[in-house]
């Protein structure tokens, strides 16, 4: 009698022990995945500007600085191959953008160029995309490393080499507000 | 409302609502199967009944029985074809049409915006042609999902209100009533077919009428009388599970539209203005009604808080929304 109790115990652990572990598997793939969807959004915004200032360099002849200072950005953004070195490119890139965008404002035909009107939303989009990737990669890490902190998961964890990931920071130039001269 | 948040704007707990509907999901269908096998049973044994066999038994009718294993293998069938193509029934049940990227860019843009908020492969777009402001999504799993939306809806909201109607059918999706919805879309149809043909059946052949004086005409008057009442009660219930769909999944995918896009107030003014539309959508099938994000039928600001509506009073979740911003 004893010893089945003893064996019952056993068995519920080890089915325990398995289904945490397959759980923190599929909770770091998923982190993984989560990383390289923000990298297929980044590439598609790399891909998508030169054709937009292409466009809107016949409409904006007075605001070349701008447009040049997009494209040094973009190129300094993807030729960042470390994450120290990319976290502030980044940042530079969206608030150029960002400068683009609210100068495209005062274009009321460029606005109108159907061409440009495409371009911006699949730009706007990309930029959504990308936070939305962020925040679901942030979701994900959250969620991966409750289970890797968590007793009783964190035995399963510490036992199949489960580290803490990290979540994604927001660089600094982004959080600070753009500044508009008015002049 | 800044892009990255760490915590949770508001607790969506996704994992228990999906355990929830998987379960719910495997009663509903048990359940309507038990129903439509019963119905059949009843057809047969009073169809039997006719006969005037002395020797028949109303509990054991052999016919009764062949109809019955009939019914329950056209239920199986069923089922199967729910599982492959339950979004494709329900959006041709809405009178809603699939487009591509280059249709609707924005449209296509907003949904993987949101899938990837949520973490969930692109679901198909569909667009209802139709100036009433509405939206569903449906689908039986997370990997085969089509969300629809009104051209009125893409032609009066913005696109952060666009995004946020979106993020409350991702809501639905991760929450699988996806799911539920559709099966209980796709069943309550079949019952009602079912029944309708019984009662047809009933006036217009000869079901009804006894044929000589037999010792089983009694029997054969009750049997009658018994299939007339379960043909009739059996389309009332299954429109009672379509109605007791939980009104808490609209709150929660709320909730769950807010988590995602970070922008309450966005999801607020959708609503403001989907309550302020007064175009009904009445291509739409009843038997899918309760899968739209505001009832495509009812007047939905007076009369919305009733026992019976499949959906809460739009004025309870602003306010709930409001709540969280």
């Amino acid at each position: 009698m004893f010893g089945w109790i003893v064996l019952g115990l056993v068995v519920a652990l080890a089915v325990y022990a398995v289904a945490t572990y397959n759980g923190l598997v599929a909770g770091r793939n998923q982190v993984g995945n989560g990383w390289k969807q923000i990298d297929v959004q980044l590439k598609r915004r790399y891909d998508l500007i030169p054709n937009l200032v292409e466009v809107a360099k016949d409409y904006m002849g007075y605001e070349q600085e701008t447009l040049k200072q997009v494209i040094a950005a973009r190129n300094t953004a993807m030729n960042a191959h470390t994450p120290a070195a990319s976290g502030p490119a980044e940042a530079q890139l969206a608030g150029a953008l960002g400068r683009f965008f609210a100068l495209a404002e005062s274009y009321p035909e460029l606005k109108a160029n159907e061409n440009v009107r495409s371009l911006m939303e699949e730009l706007t989009s990309t930029e959504n995309k990308i936070a939305f990737a962020r925040q679901h990669y942030n979701d994900s890490v959250m969620a991966q490393n409750n289970r890797i902190e968590q007793f009783p998961s964190n035995v399963v964890g510490r036992l199949g080499g489960f580290g803490p990931h990290e979540y994604f920071e927001v660089p600094a130039a982004e959080t600070a507000p753009i500044k508009v001269s008015l002049r | 409302m800044t892009g990255e948040g760490r915590g949770g704007l508001v607790s969506t707990d996704f994992e228990a609502a999906a355990r929830r509907n998987r379960r719910n999901t495997v009663i509903l269908i048990a359940v309507m199967i038990a129903i439509g096998a019963v119905l059949a049973y009843l057809l047969g044994a009073t169809v039997e009944s006719a006969e005037g066999d002395p020797r028949f038994n109303p509990a054991a009718s052999g016919l009764g029985l062949a109809f019955a294993l009939i019914m329950i293998a056209i239920s199986l069938i069923w089922t199967l074809i729910t599982m492959k193509a339950g979004d494709r029934i329900v959006l041709a049940l809405a009178g809603a049409r699939e487009v591509d990227a280059a249709a609707a860019p924005q449209l296509h843009n907003v949904v993987e915006e949101m899938a990837i908020a949520a973490g969930v492969p692109k679901p198909r777009v569909a667009i209802m042609e139709t100036e009433a402001l509405n939206a569903f999504a449906t689908g039986m799993s997370r990997d085969h999902v089509a969300v629809a939306v009104t051209r009125g809806l893409l032609n009066s909201l913005s696109r952060e209100e666009l995004q946020a109607v979106i993020g409350h059918e991702m809501g639905h999706v991760l929450n699988l009533d996806v799911r539920y919805g559709t099966a209980v879309g796709v069943f309550v149809g079949l019952i009602v077919l079912l029944s309708d043909g019984i009662l047809r059946l009933g006036r217009f052949g000869r079901m009804g009428r006894a044929r000589g004086n037999d010792k089983g005409n009694g029997l054969q008057i009750v049997l009658v009388i018994l299939l007339i009442v379960a043909a009739i009660i059996a389309p009332l219930a299954a429109k009672l599970v379509q109605m007791a769909i939980s009104r808490q999944r609209e709150y929660l995918a709320d909730a769950t539209s807010a988590r995602l896009t970070r922008n309450p107030l966005a999801l607020i003014s959708a609503l403001e203005k989907l309550g302020n539309s007064t175009v009904p959508y009445d291509r739409a099938n009843r038997a899918i009604q309760h899968l739209f994000i505001v009832n495509p039928f009812r007047d939905f600001s007076a009369t919305a808080g009733a026992l019976m509506a499949t959906h809460p009073a739009l004025a309870d979740r602003i306010a709930r929304l409001r709540d969280l911003g």
